[in-house]
């Protein structure tokens, strides 16, 4: 563990010089097709480039350590149906943990099989004799036309995603303000019970 | 500034925790009441202050005030650094609620020892002497605060020189803008108010 935090340390300062420290660690995972995609990155919109990235099974194994590109996006391809936890130790106390259940996991597991078949059938010389012309598409070719389209549908979204988390960690006035009240309200209600007590006392 | 939760291992958390409880015990009991209002401010000053980034360079940074808090309240800021550090957890998940007390204990404990030893030398200087005082305090909490976190770092197994170096040297440009604001501030209070600054028995009323 000490050497993977200690690399885990100089690459930080290495690659991204002074990251932003003192912010919130944003890290989210979602499912893409046959794999699943993730990022990470710091509230104030910073994402962690070449940040080693743990992939650890329920029972503590270290499946995977997949590295985040320069825009903090990471991916992995699963191969077994268990729940996933993706850890990252940024240093200087910025870690992220985010966890991909057990069914999430394993309906990827399922798709990337069923795709996987499908490829292999249209690979056979066979099927492709079959699927040239004008006949109906088999069920095969629908399969892999469909994944297409969803692998193009989700790089249309992604950065519809992206924004949509950025601005869930927003912090908007409203907050801001209600905080502040809560504060002067909690040291106004001490104020009155120290009057109280003071007047009380003569 | 902000540990996150998970970051620590227990026995960090727990004296973390119980030292967090006896300074805000302490602060309580000095908190007499024309400090509480000061207290309310710098708490609410404080909350904000991390909520405000300015970028510096590559990266951006936010205030912590936590200087200037520990410069006018003394033991007071624990229970002000406390309450604002609460509501950040709660409404904003900086830090987090299992951390809170090394947290505080980062942030609070720097602003009290530095209002320890600055005080009565603010009290007693002039002008221009209370705002070197004042940006030392700014500073020097900062830097404090740098080191705890990095000790709660390394109780918790992470390697010693690494993890100091990088939370000091990130917060270099912060520790620069607090000593101009805490100088500042000071020299305003000293102009103003002075007797915020006396010892606290003597600005309880008879």
């Amino acid at each position: 563990m000490k050497p993977f935090i200690l690399s885990g340390l100089i690459a930080c300062a290495a690659l991204a010089p002074l990251p932003a420290l003192a912010h919130k660690v944003i890290a989210s995972v979602y499912p893409s097709g046959e794999a699943i995609e993730g990022e990470l990155g710091f509230s104030d919109g910073t994402m962690v480039a070449g940040q080693a990235v743990n992939v650890i099974a329920p029972d503590g194994r270290v499946l995977a350590t997949v590295t985040t590109d320069a825009e903090g996006n990471f991916s992995y391809a699963p191969s077994e149906p268990v729940a996933l936890t993706f850890h990252a130790d940024m240093g200087g106390g910025h870690v992220a943990d985010v966890t991909m259940d057990q069914a999430d996991v394993a309906k990827i597991l399922g798709k990337a099989e069923t795709l996987a078949a499908a490829q292999a059938e249209l690979a056979t010389p066979a099927a492709a004799a079959t699927a040239a012309g004008p006949a109906p598409m088999s069920a095969a070719e629908r399969l892999v036309e469909r994944e297409a389209t969803a692998e193009m549908l989700r790089d249309e979204l992604r950065p519809l995603r992206q924004e949509i988390a950025a601005m869930k960690e927003k912090n908007d006035l409203q907050t801001v303000l209600g905080g502040i009240g809560y504060i002067l309200g909690l040291f106004g209600l001490g104020f009155y019970l120290a009057a109280r007590r003071s007047l009380a006392r003569g | 500034m902000h540990i996150v939760d998970g970051a620590l291992s227990a026995p960090v958390l727990v004296s973390g925790a119980v030292l967090t409880a006896g300074g805000i015990t302490l602060g309580l009991r000095q908190m007499t009441l024309e400090r509480i209002p000061a207290a309310g401010v710098l708490s609410a000053s404080f909350f904000v202050a991390s909520l405000i980034h300015v970028a510096v360079g590559p990266s951006s940074v936010h205030l912590i005030l936590n200087g200037l808090c520990g410069l006018i309240l003394g033991w007071t800021a624990f229970p002000a650094l406390f309450v604002a550090l609460v509501l950040q957890a709660v409404f904003f998940g900086f830090g987090g609620i299992t951390v809170l007390g090394v947290n505080t204990l980062n942030i609070a404990l720097p602003a009290v020892l530095m209002g320890l030893a600055l005080r009565p030398l603010i009290a007693r200087a002039g002008p221009r002497l209370a705002a070197l005082w004042g940006a030392i305090g700014g500073a020097g909490a900062i830097a404090l605060t740098t080191v705890f976190v990095a000790g709660a770092l390394v109780f918790s197994g992470e390697a010693f020189v690494p993890a100091a170096k990088l939370v000091f040297f990130a917060h270099i440009p912060v520790m620069a803008i607090e000593a101009v604001i805490s100088a500042a501030a000071v020299v305003l209070i000293k102009r103003v108010k002075p007797d915020l600054f006396a010892a606290p028995s003597a600005a309880l009323p008879a």
